[in-house]
Order: structure tokens, then sequence, then C-alpha cells
């Protein structure tokens, strides 16, 4: 799947990183249908931009595939 | 942003460490750093609180202080029963018989052996998690050497019914081994009404330091040394003893132990409201494991359509700590072996998470982890 294709469900933005489209799929299952940009995930997770960055940076040391 | 303080809720991983506990290792790390084994006065102090300490957890279970071997927690005593009495009575035979829910210091142990020649029933649960009498000793042989089923189960709660088990390994004169890791400082433990012959045990699991925990092994059994050298711990363990961790972890068995019934009391009232909040928002919720005989404040929840890892990870970004049943590596998420060994579906198993309330877990910590599965949840499967 070509991951540009994926917009925000929350503002229409286009998606334009795989390692957000990963963490999508990483926090809401790998059958997700809706995704978000980062802010507006991190918006609706009530957390910081920062606070996700980091993640994706353990799940990617830790080898998660999606990121890959 | 949330301005809660973090939630801990896997205390079946570990636990915090109990102030008391610390207090009383603080002297041996700093004044008092002498080694208890040797022969002058500088060393009174810690030899004698490596003593008191052995009669303390001996006390707590029901043991003679002879009885108790310190180790460096669960694993290194699990291995150390199971590949120990394997090699000392491998003249008898060279079969084991253990259960398909055990830790994996457990099940690697026996693999171990299995390459090594040796043979090893798995026994299955029912799907409550309990292994049932008769199918021990429908699987005990002429060859059998030793017998391991833990107390507590770490996955789903379940305790086991051991007293019921034991009488057949005492009757075929088999040493019977328990992983009580989970349920020490939890529940009772008492090593004679088991009727049991090792026990293991690990102090971070009840409010105790990492890196120390011990072995029960009742006088008469055999035992072979897990490392050669000086004679600490009657000769069979060598090298100079950790005189803090064992005072820390002897004082918070003993403060869990007293205060256990209302501890025990207060995490059932959590599991309680816990239960409720997410039954009544999700019928399709699942909980694993026996409802009656099992440990307080240890809730294996499944739900339906969900991954577990996912749950997990969207918790943690809310400030909750808890665990999953199925363990994702780089190219598969794997489910559970305790979760499959009692017949929960793959998709459930998937859906699983382990939360556990503990001593320090605030009231309303169910209340808040509830809330935050059920929102999880809605904005999963509600359009």
């Amino acid at each position: 799947m070509d991951h540009r294709k994926q917009k925000c469900f929350a503002c229409g933005c286009n998606i334009l990183e795989k390692d957000v489209v990963a963490l999508n799929r990483k926090l809401f299952g790998e059958k997700v249908e809706k995704f978000f940009c980062l802010p507006c995930l991190a918006e609706s997770l009530g957390v910081e931009v920062d606070e996700l960055l980091e993640k994706i940076e353990e799940f990617k040391a830790e080898g998660c595939k999606l990121f890959s | 942003m949330i301005k809660r303080p973090y939630i801990y809720a896997d205390n079946a991983a570990t636990t915090r460490l109990d102030p008391l506990s610390l207090d009383a290792m603080l002297p041996f790390l700093n004044e008092e750093f002498g080694n208890a084994s040797s022969p002058y006065s500088f060393s009174r102090s810690a030899k004698k609180a490596l003593q008191r300490a052995r009669e303390q957890i001996a006390e707590c279970i029901g043991a003679l202080p002879e009885e108790i071997y310190f180790t460096s927690g669960g694993s290194e005593s699990n291995n150390w029963a199971i590949k120990g009495l394997a090699e000392t009575r491998s003249a008898v035979g060279r079969h084991i018989i253990t259960s398909a829910i055990e830790h994996h210091a457990v099940l690697n142990s026996c693999r171990h052996l299995k390459m090594h020649g040796w043979e090893v029933t798995y026994l299955v649960p029912d799907k409550e998690g309990h292994i049932l009498p008769s199918m021990l000793a429908a699987s005990i042989r002429p060859d059998t050497t030793c017998i391991s089923i833990m107390l507590a189960n770490n996955e789903i709660g379940t305790i086991e019914d051991i007293s019921a088990l034991s009488p057949f390994a005492t009757e075929y004169r088999i040493p019977f081994h328990t992983d009580a890791v989970q349920a020490i400082g939890h529940v009772h433990v008492d090593v004679q009404s088991l009727g049991i012959d090792m026990l293991s045990a690990s102090a971070h699991k009840f409010n105790g330091p990492k890196g120390i925990g011990f072995l029960f092994v009742r006088k008469g059994t055999p035992l072979v040394p897990l490392i050669d050298g000086g004679q600490q711990e009657y000769g069979y363990r060598a090298g100079t003893e950790n005189v803090a961790a064992v005072v820390g972890m002897a004082v918070a068995l003993k403060k869990n132990c007293e205060r256990m019934e209302q501890n025990s009391k207060r995490l059932r009232c959590m599991k309680k409201t816990f239960s409720e909040l997410i039954l009544q928002a999700i019928q399709a919720a699942v909980f694993n494991g026996d409802a009656r005989r099992r440990l307080p404040g240890h809730i294996s929840l499944s739900l339906p359509e969900i991954s577990g890892e996912a749950l997990l990870h969207f918790l943690d970004l809310r400030r909750i700590a808890v665990s999953t049943g199925a363990a994702c590596n780089s190219e598969t998420i794997e489910s559970s072996h305790v979760l499959n060994a009692i017949g929960l579906s793959e998709s459930l198993a998937k859906g699983t998470v382990r939360i556990t309330f503990g001593a320090n877990n605030a009231e309303d910590d169910p209340v808040i982890v509830a809330n935050e599965i059920i929102a999880y949840y809605n904005k999963m499967l509600k359009p």
C-alpha cells in the first residue's frame, strides 16, 4: 500500500511519512482503516507530538517490521 | 495533556520497593559492609542479619531456616531445583512432569534436559488453568524423577491446588517442586500444608529488591551444588552473600505477610470495580482464569477484535502500564503459551491484556484504567 495516499481522518491532510502510518497501525491494530497525521493523533491521544516521535524510535529500535 | 501521575498496573512483572525494605538495606550498603563469611567482629552484624533474614523467611512459609537457600531470583531457583533434581536422581530415571502453563524458567529448564535425553510430560490444564490431580496421577511413571507445578500462574492468576497434587508425589517418593514466584507475599503459603519439597521465590514480586530470591529445599531432598567455591549457603551456592538484598527481601516478605489479609481485601475490591465497569461497557469481554481461586489484584482480560499489543501501547501513551498476552517480535505476534493451553481462541488470545494492581495503586486507579480501555475499545469498534 502506498502510504502517500493515506489522508488524515481528522484534518484531511496527506500523511507523507510512512512511520506515521506504521504508528497508526501499531496503536490501533494492523487492520486499521482510519489514519491520523501526527498532530491529530497526538491531540486525540492527549499527548505531545514529541512523545509519539519517541515511541516511533523505540519501535524501530525493537525491530518492529511495521517501521522497516 | 494528561496531568495525572503514571499508573503502574503491571505488578505481576515487578513491584515497587517497600520503603521499610529500603531502610533495612541501607546500613548494609554503607557502614555495615562487612563480608558475612569473615571471622572478625566487624562482620558480625552482617552475619547476624543474614541469619535473622533466613529465620524470618522460613517463618513466613512454615519452613526451617536451614531449608532456605538464597539465590539471585526466581529463574535461578527454578533452574537449580529442576536441573538439580534431574541430575541427582538420574539413576532413578529420566522423566519429568510439569505443566504446559509454567513460566519459561521452568519450561526452558525442562527443554534443556530434554535436549540431554530426559523425557518431559507437559500436563494441559482445564479452561480455568487448573492441573487436575487425576491427570498428574495418570502421568506418573516408575522413572519419574521430579514434578514441577507452579503455585499461581503469572498470566491468568489461577492458583493451583498444590495440596491436592503433592500427595501423588509423596506416594511415589518423587520430589515435588513448585514455582511460587507470583504467590509468595500475596497469598498464604505454608510448605507443610502444601506438601512440597522445593519452592522458588523472587523478592521483587513482593516489594523487595531485584536480583534476590530463595529456594526452599525440604531437609532430605537431594540437591546438587549450584556454584562451587566457598561455604556460603551450606556449600551449595558459593559466592559472597548480598546481605543488603537478603535483608530487604526478608523485611518485604514479613510486611507483606503481616498485611496480607487487608491488602488482599483491598485488591479484590479494586478488581471487582474494574471488572464491573468493563462488563457494563463491553459485554463481549472475557476474564481468564479461575474467578475464585486466583491472585488478588490480578486480571487477565480478553477483548474480541482488538490487538492487546496495540492496546498496551495506547495505554502507555495514556500513562498506564499493563502487560499483554501476546509478544510481538520483529516478524510476528505470538500469542501466549498459557492462553493457548487453556483453549482461548487465537483471536481472543491476541486481544488479551494483563492488569495487575498492587499495594501501591490508588483507589481510583481501576476506574481510570477501565475507562481508558473502554474509550479505546469504543474508538476501535464503534463507527
